[in-house]
């Protein structure tokens, strides 16, 4: 179904869902955009030409979050609980919505449930908002992804100019829209124009196809040490990527609490073992783990990309490294190298 | 609306009392710690997953986790065995326990042994140092009278660096009476009163040369050991697909989520810990 | 190709090609708009990928503990980048003997992140000259002032010339005014305590422990970070108010008489915290007590870590001032 927003009724239609939902939508704090909770007064930024900076993964999995409370004197558990209220997410890019549906296959299916991102994820709603104008540093249609793809959503927008087309893509948001009139089929037609549009804009960042088994030979290559050779080794790539889930357990003493960091694969730390003996001693290995994970191992885990090409590990790197090309020459050294000798 | 999920949370420790604590070594740098269930339900659930191979996650509250393999078999009474190497923090603070101190346990966690796809083989079991606790765990499953005719012949190849870090010295004594088997002990270096093999693992697996014929061979040890014992075996002729290895990583979650143990698209401690050397062969080299 | 660009490669080339160093460490042209990336020239041939200008952001310093001390380097240096290498040599971190300074007075680094501000948009290219940078976006072209466009630390240096270059490429540029850091950590200090904290805090909360400003860094060299330490641990491990407290101010701390103000970590951060302002109080302290600044030359030892017999004042209760 498809329905007509007009941008003045906007606030009005977030007000309305403020009474039943904790709304958080794209707000201005500081220099860039987050998701923060919806006020009448909040200043949405909609219209900005990047996402938020913070990855919206942590309003799923936060960056720190205790997961185990105890006595410590006396060894004794107390109950834990993973509060989630009703929540919109309103203006999260088709990127970053998809990343939440890959993570759904680390927490939310198999064996081993986790109970705070499901908890979290049942009562969360995804309005997504997609990209007209796609930046310089994004890359989602070479990344099985794209400015307009509704993989995780509840429902898409297309900003038309004066107005936005709604398209419903669950039952679960029925609610949200079912006071906006339809859209008839010229808005259909505009909206699909715009969305192929903003596709086409795209260069296509890598070939995809045939790439894993390219990256998967070239594994002990002299290849990642080039990669690799300016990166700083801080944890930006990974923190801020919406789809990188490593996380480390740490009890904190003091507070009594066994707490649920993010980590990243990216520091000297992360492998290091009691013994001394650290599998991946430098960047050129941990920067290896870093690619090979997202564009070899996700494919095995869950047959698919662990990666949406949203860019911010693109743009924020501090040395300016940039995977798309990082990709592409790990991959052409395949065919430059191993295929000549 | 908070969601209560205590009862569902997989990084919630089930309470272990201690039942046992007592040094391996002489120089105390082993010590084995043997748990009780404080619930019932705990203990049949454990139970009812345990396979020899597994591991589980050890908690001291305030100080973290430590992943450890099982040391025991389940017919062997209603507790689980752990012997500790003191390392880092949590090792050290596992090594504090005296008996009737409360700790977590996580687990069974991992894979454990295929000991379903070994029966009527003949069993070579080559372990080396702390890692031999699994191993003992296997050894203690098989010679449950009633596993015991599931397999064929049983040899143990044990090896550590001196006596005094010779571990269940007592318990492996007694090995050497039992028909059903054979042992092997070895040290690195001669020591005065050791009658039994002085030498690297994987040399005294050489000098023993045991068949390959219908036989699986497991090793468990430091990675040097592994290293060296795994083309020994493959050059007496055990096919890779008959080399079974349990492999060590640092550990968190033990879930396969938090992501740290990977070795290309295997986590150590879902898929793992026990390999095939066939598989670990098909794996990138990142250990 | 910019006339400092060609020099800069004629002497990299030469540097190469006569076998004076085994790398040359400079900038080659970015793969994401705005984003030069740090780089390292070992064969001639190379070299026509290396670029310089305003954006090129790291402290190339920061590279150095990567190369055993046998390694000849040559590298580029702007002032900071001297002073830097400087700093590094007095705590022995690379024999001076072994690095050649290709020395560039330095205009200032562009702060990316105030391009995109200005406006407002996504920046496709852009073009360099001696005082604005045109910068080309979906819609349009801007032509932007460069001052307003540089980095705070720059905009304040003192030291823009390189001070113990083996070369010198481009005229020398005036000193820069002491006052602006020095009024700077004034006002600071002119702050309540309550706002002094308020301050801090609304800085250091914003942090992800991402420790890019740690690994930005060219002081911050250590093989272990107190902050990795486990046994025991020092600060609180996740993004707590605690946590991230004791991670500023203690890194802060680290750098005294050290810190050498070329911004290099918030350049880095990718949350916008503010860093210099602490590091900056300390130097001026640093100054303040012993007339001491980092990097000055290749010999001072910085006063916390030298010690003398005839030290002016013995270790006391109750602190320096007392």
């Amino acid at each position: 179904m498809k329905y007509i927003l007009p941008k003045q009724d906007l606030n009005a239609l977030l007000e309305r869902w403020s009474a039943e939902y904790a709304v958080l939508a794209p707000q201005k704090s500081g220099a860039y955009a987050e998701f923060l909770p919806y006020t009448p007064r909040s200043e949405l930024c909609l219209e900005e030409p990047h996402n938020t900076r913070y990855p919206p993964k942590a309003l799923f999995f936060p960056q720190s979050e205790a997961i185990l409370q105890y006595k410590r004197t006396t060894g004794q558990l107390e109950s834990i609980s993973a509060v989630a209220q009703k929540r919109v997410i309103f203006g999260i890019r088709p990127c970053d919505a998809k990343a939440v549906s890959l993570l759904d296959t680390v927490f939310a299916e198999g064996d081993n449930q986790d109970p705070f991102w499901q908890a979290r994820r049942a009562e969360t709603l995804l309005i997504g908002l997609g990209c007209h104008a796609p930046c310089a540093t994004c890359f989602c249609t070479s990344a099985e992804s794209g400015p307009f793809h509704t993989d995780g959503l509840d429902a898409l927008l297309t900003d038309l100019g004066e107005i936005y087309l709604v398209e419903l893509l669950s039952e679960r948001a029925a609610g949200l829209f079912d006071a906006l009139a339809p859209a008839s089929s010229i808005l259909q037609e505009n909206a699909q124009a715009v969305q192929s549009a903003a596709e086409c804009a795209l260069p296509k960042a890598f070939e995809l196809d045939g790439l894993k088994g390219k990256l998967d030979r070239v594994f002990d290559q002299d290849i990642w040490a080039q990669l690799a050779q300016s990166c700083l080794g801080c944890g930006i790539c990974t923190f801020l990527c919406p789809t990188c889930f490593c996380f480390d357990l740490v009890d904190e003493a003091q507070r009594d609490t066994r707490v649920r960091n993010w980590d990243t694969c990216m520091f000297r730390v992360y492998s290091l073992e009691a013994s001394a003996h650290n599998p991946r001693p430098t960047r050129k290995e941990r920067t290896r783990q870093r690619l090979m994970h997202k564009y070899s191992y996700w494919w095995e885990h869950a047959d698919k990309l662990g990666c949406t090409g949203c860019g911010r590990c693109v743009r924020y790197c501090p040395v300016g490294l940039d995977i798309r090309a990082m990709i592409r020459k790990a991959g052409a050294y395949e065919n430059e190298v191993l295929h000549a000798n | 609306m908070p969601t209560d999920i205590s009862t569902r949370n997989p990084y919630q420790p089930t309470p272990m009392r201690v039942l046992r604590a007592y040094y391996e070594s002489t120089d105390r740098s082993l010590k084995t710690l043997e748990l009780s269930f404080e619930n019932h339900a705990d203990r049949q659930a454990f139970f009812r997953k345990f396979n020899p191979g597994q591991f589980c996650q050890l908690s001291v509250f305030g100080k973290g986790e430590s992943p450890l393999g099982v040391a025991s078999a389940a017919w062997e009474g209603d507790f689980v065995r752990f012997t500790i190497q003191r390392m880092g923090s949590v090792t050290k603070a596992l090594h504090e326990l005296k008996p009737g101190d409360t700790l977590g346990m996580r687990g069974p966690l991992g894979n454990g042994f295929p000991l379903s796809e070994w029966k009527g083989k003949n069993l070579v079991i080559i372990g080396g140092g702390c890692a031999f606790s699994t191993l003992y765990a296997l050894t203690k499953h098989l010679q449950y009278p009633q596993n015991r005719p599931d397999y064929a012949q049983l040899v143990v190849i044990y090896g550590a660096r001196s006596s005094g870090l010779c571990m269940y010295k007592q318990d492996i004594q007694s090995w050497y009476q039992r028909e059903d088997m054979e042992v092997h002990q070895a040290i690195d270096v001669p020591e005065e009163s050791w009658d039994h093999h002085v030498g690297y693992v994987p040399d005294v697996v050489r000098q023993i040369a045991p068949s390959p014929d219908n036989a699986v061979a497991i090793v468990c040890g430091p990675p040097i050991m592994t290293k060296f014992t795994l083309p020994a075996l493959v050059s007496l002729g055990f096919p890779a697909e008959a080399i079974f290895t349990s492999l060590e990583k640092r550990m968190k979650c033990g879930l396969g989520k938090c992501g740290r143990c990977n070795i290309g698209s295997k986590y150590i401690c879902k898929d793992g810990p026990v390999f095939s050397l066939a598989e670990l062969n098909a794996l990138p080299a990142d250990i | 190709m910019t006339e400092l660009e060609q020099k800069i490669r004629a002497e990299a080339a030469r540097l190469l090609s006569e076998g004076l160093v085994d790398v040359v460490m400079a900038f080659r042209k970015e793969d994401a708009p705005l984003r030069p990336q740090p780089a390292f020239f070992t064969c001639v041939e190379d070299l026509e990928n290396l670029i310089y200008n305003g954006l090129c952001a790291n402290n190339l310093a920061n590279y150095l503990t990567r190369y055993p001390d046998e390694t000849r380097i040559g590298m580029l240096v702007r002032g900071c980048e001297n002073r830097s290498v400087n700093a590094l040599v007095v705590e022995k971190q690379h024999s001076r003997q072994n690095l050649y300074l290709i020395g560039v007075p330095c205009t200032g680094i562009i702060d990316w992140r105030k391009v995109v501000a200005l406006t407002g948009e996504d920046i496709l290219g852009y073009e360099e000259t001696d005082s604005s940078l045109h910068v080309r976006t979906k819609r349009q072209s801007y032509q932007l002032p460069r001052r307003e466009l540089l980095h705070a630390s720059c905009q304040r240096c003192v030291h823009p010339n390189p001070l113990s270059a083996d070369i010198v490429l481009g005229e020398a540029l005036p000193e820069g005014d002491p006052a602006l850091i020095r009024e700077r950590v004034e006002a600071f200090e002119a702050l309540t305590r309550a706002e002094r904290t308020a301050y801090f805090k609304q800085e250091a909360e914003r942090c992800i422990r991402c420790y890019a400003c740690r690994e930005a860094c060219p002081m911050c060299y250590c093989e272990e970070c107190f902050v990795d330490h486990n046994s025991p641990r020092w600060t609180e491990s996740g993004t707590t108010p605690a946590g991230t407290h004791a991670w500023h101010i203690i890194r802060a701390f680290h750098q005294t008489g050290r810190c050498t103000s070329c911004g290099a970590c918030e350049r880095a951060c990718p949350m916008d915290i503010q860093m210099t302002y602490l590091t900056d109080k300390l130097g001026k302290d640093m100054w303040d007590s012993y007339q001491f600044a980092a990097g000055m030359d290749a010999k001072s030892q910085p006063p916390f870590a030298s010690f003398t017999l005839d030290d002016r004042k013995h270790f006391q209760a109750g602190g320096m001032h007392s």
